[in-house]
């Protein structure tokens, strides 16, 4: 009993919370390429409304991947001109993506649905299908971690395999090792013969695609449903920039700080029923108000960057060049 | 031996200011070309559409004088919120803390008549609101430039994270209910934010229908006296030496350290006095009192160079836009209310490609390799 609600807890902040690592990860590879993107709600929204249209529009949630990949791409793609090529400040531009990005969501899903029949997800078998969970033999069948770990949909061991994938690429490939000089000291990188522009390019966009499948996962989610007032992202977005520096730039610890996350965001919803289930243990739950639950992943991120700042900490692994931009000619 | 053309940019100086307003006019109008076309797609005449967006739907408004005022009340915050912020990112110090600090100064504001009532009549009492704001959110403001001087802390990944902790720490005061929580009203068994309004309310001139609130004036007043002190004063030309050259303002003995908490703590309460000044339009505290202009006021900010007067058009334009888009989708069902972001965003990138312009020529580049 003890067990199954522990079981079901679990699974659900992973199904609930995997969103931000899709976020978090994308951010990592544009803050290490020294970009610091404010655009992530806006990129995960354009990412959801196209993937979600396309994809029950051909049924295939591939297509519905490969569309929400490419629409995150090109806000990235967006986002790189400007502050790359065009050399414009990169907390404005991002917080410029982001308004955009949720413009066009709005626009795109009310044109949608005031015009035509908004498509449902039910009607899609074989995205329904798709995103159903999969059952691994044997695995899947252990009671209680099976339920908690191994009987998840398709999304959640992607994005764990693209943030285990990032990690190795950022730590043992020769381009990841670049790609970090570019955000550490972009005057170095480039004495070294490394394209800054072309790595820059590259991994904002590659990046920005990542988020856009993060939130695709969040229309799929919650079924598609049209959402004239919160939209379906709801802040996401800017909770992935905050995991970015709790994470450490790591994207293999942000697999672990996704599911820290996620507990805190569960226990501002299910304190109370928890409390009232395990007096003993965890009685205590009830006298603290939901809303610190929300507050402390962030509080606790801010006490780690000013500590690790203090300590001038080797351990950090913050780009040094982050949210500068890069001319030439002013080395 | 090979010659390789190819393109490269530089740098350009002396810009004529008439050139610069052709370039920004230009990058408007063709954001707005743009937002037509997609209003095309929808089946909306784009001039119609545009002219209830311009007009801030007076045409069709049933008390006209009614919705100056709230288009006046709606400015005046963002007006205020990027002008402070200017001022922090005058020596290149990135508080993108609007928000939070906006909502600690709105806080703080209503904790003075919801928590002592009304404090020796109105004018002391709003006086009290106002240094409240001011002090609360200076202080807020002041941890990150605290840090960001003792340890280098990046100050904008912190003050991104206390907006959240100022976001939640609204919201909690809104859902707990309890004997010391005086922001709740007492008479409604669900949490409810009480309303300063039955205290205090903010002194108006009024004219016929309209009525003036003396927030306007006083943000005029505050922009004045920014123009002055960012232009004229010691305080200021420090401000700008640290935002061109931190080791060069050090070599000439200046105290960065104490300049730059100083100018954070300067910008950060008047973002507080902005939220006050939003209390006092909205009556009650909420979570969503900012309205956004804690991140649209570093857009702002930027986009206008950091020059008071520029500050003050440039909101006027964002905020005709969002009044008059919100307006607008009261008759075009068409069109979602939000089609403002999409219009801003655009509006802003091609200002944005215009700056890039202004800033830099590309030139051909011949080199022997």
């Amino acid at each position: 009993m003890v067990l199954d609600i522990l079981a079901g807890f679990v699974y659900s902040i992973i199904v609930y919370n995997i969103p931000l690592l899709y976020g978090t990860v994308g951010e990592i590879l544009n803050e290490k390429a020294g970009s610091l993107n404010l655009g992530v709600e806006g990129t995960m929204a354009v990412g959801a409304i196209f993937g979600y249209l396309l994809g029950c529009r051909t049924d295939s949630l591939f297509l519905g991947i490969l569309t929400a990949a490419a629409a995150g791409a090109l806000c990235g793609l967006l986002f790189a001109f400007f502050t790359v090529t065009l050399q414009a400040n990169q907390n404005v531009t991002g917080l410029t993506v982001t308004t955009l990005g949720l413009g066009v969501y709005y626009f795109v899903a009310h044109a949608v649905h005031s015009r035509s029949n908004w498509p449902m997800m039910q009607d899609c078998p074989s995205i329904v299908k798709g995103f159903s969970e999969i059952h691994i033999p044997l695995l899947s069948d252990i009671p209680y971690i099976g339920k908690a770990f191994f009987s998840h949909n398709l999304f959640i061991y992607l994005g764990i395999f693209l943030a285990v994938l990032v990690w190795w690429y950022m730590k043992h490939t020769t381009a990841g090792l670049r790609m970090r000089a570019v955000g550490e000291n972009p005057g170095a990188a480039d004495s070294c013969g490394v394209n800054i522009p072309r790595s820059k390019y590259l991994h904002i966009t590659a990046g920005c695609a990542i988020m856009g499948v993060g939130g695709y996962y969040m229309a799929l989610h919650i079924n598609g449903e049209y959402l004239a007032s919160s939209g379906w992202i709801n802040g996401y977005g800017w909770i992935a920039v905050a995991l970015v520096i709790f994470a450490n730039w790591n994207p293999a610890r942000a697999i672990l700080g996704t599911f820290v996350f996620g507990i805190f965001k569960a226990l501002e919803v299910y304190a109370g029923s928890i409390a009232f289930a395990f007096p003993a243990l965890f009685g205590w739950l009830k006298a603290v108000p939901p809303k610190v639950f929300t507050a402390l992943p962030f509080l606790i991120t801010a006490l780690v960057l000013v500590l690790s700042s203090a300590r001038r900490s080797k351990k950090s692994n913050q780009p040094a060049a982050i949210g500068v931009n890069y001319y030439r000619e002013d080395r | 031996m090979k010659t390789m053309k190819r393109f490269h940019i530089v740098r350009r100086e002396g810009v004529s200011l008439r050139r610069k307003c052709l370039y920004y006019v230009i990058a408007i109008f063709s954001a707005l070309l743009l937002g037509a076309l997609l209003l095309l797609t929808c089946g909306v005449n784009p001039l119609d559409y545009y002219a209830k967006v311009f007009t801030i739907g007076l045409s069709t408004a049933r008390f006209p004088a009614k919705q100056v005022e709230n288009f006046l009340n709606a400015l005046v915050p963002l007006v205020l919120t990027s002008l402070a912020l200017s001022v922090a990112y005058k020596m290149r110090f990135w508080n993108v803390g609007g928000e939070g600090q906006f909502l600690i100064g709105a806080t703080a504001a209503a904790a003075i008549p919801l928590g002592l009532g009304s404090v020796g009549g109105t004018v002391p009492t709003l006086l009290l609101m106002a240094a409240a704001a001011m002090l609360a959110s200076a202080l807020w403001g002041g941890i990150t430039a605290f840090f960001k001087v003792k340890f280098g802390t990046n100050e904008t990944l912190l003050t991104l994270m206390l907006n959240y902790v100022a976001l939640y720490f609204v919201s909690f005061l809104g859902e707990t209910k309890g004997k010391w929580n005086f922001f709740l009203r007492t008479d409604s068994d669900r949490p409810i934010f009480a309303s300063v309004f039955d205290t205090v309310a903010m002194p108006a001139l009024r004219i016929g229908d309209f009525s003036l609130s003396l927030a306007l004036p006083l943000t005029v007043l505050i922009c004045v006296f920014l123009w002055f002190y960012l232009k004229k004063t010691k305080q200021g030309y420090e401000i700008a030496v640290i935002g061109d050259s931190p080791g060069t303002a050090r070599y000439a003995g200046m105290k960065t350290g104490w300049i730059v908490v100083r100018t954070m703590l300067l910008s950060s309460a008047l973002v507080g006095l902005a939220g006050f000044f939003k209390l006092m339009t909205s009556g009650s505290l909420s979570a969503s009192i900012t309205d956004n202009v804690g991140w649209t006021g570093v857009v702002v900010a930027w986009l206008s160079k950091l020059e008071p007067l520029g500050i003050v058009a440039t909101s006027v334009l964002i905020c005709v836009l969002r009044f008059g888009c919100s307006q607008a989708s009261v008759n075009v069902s068409a069109v979602d209310s939000r089609f403002s972001d999409i219009l801003q965003g655009v509006i802003l990138f091609a200002v944005l490609a215009a700056d890039f312009l202004l800033r830099f020529k590309i030139a051909k580049k011949e080199e022997a390799c």
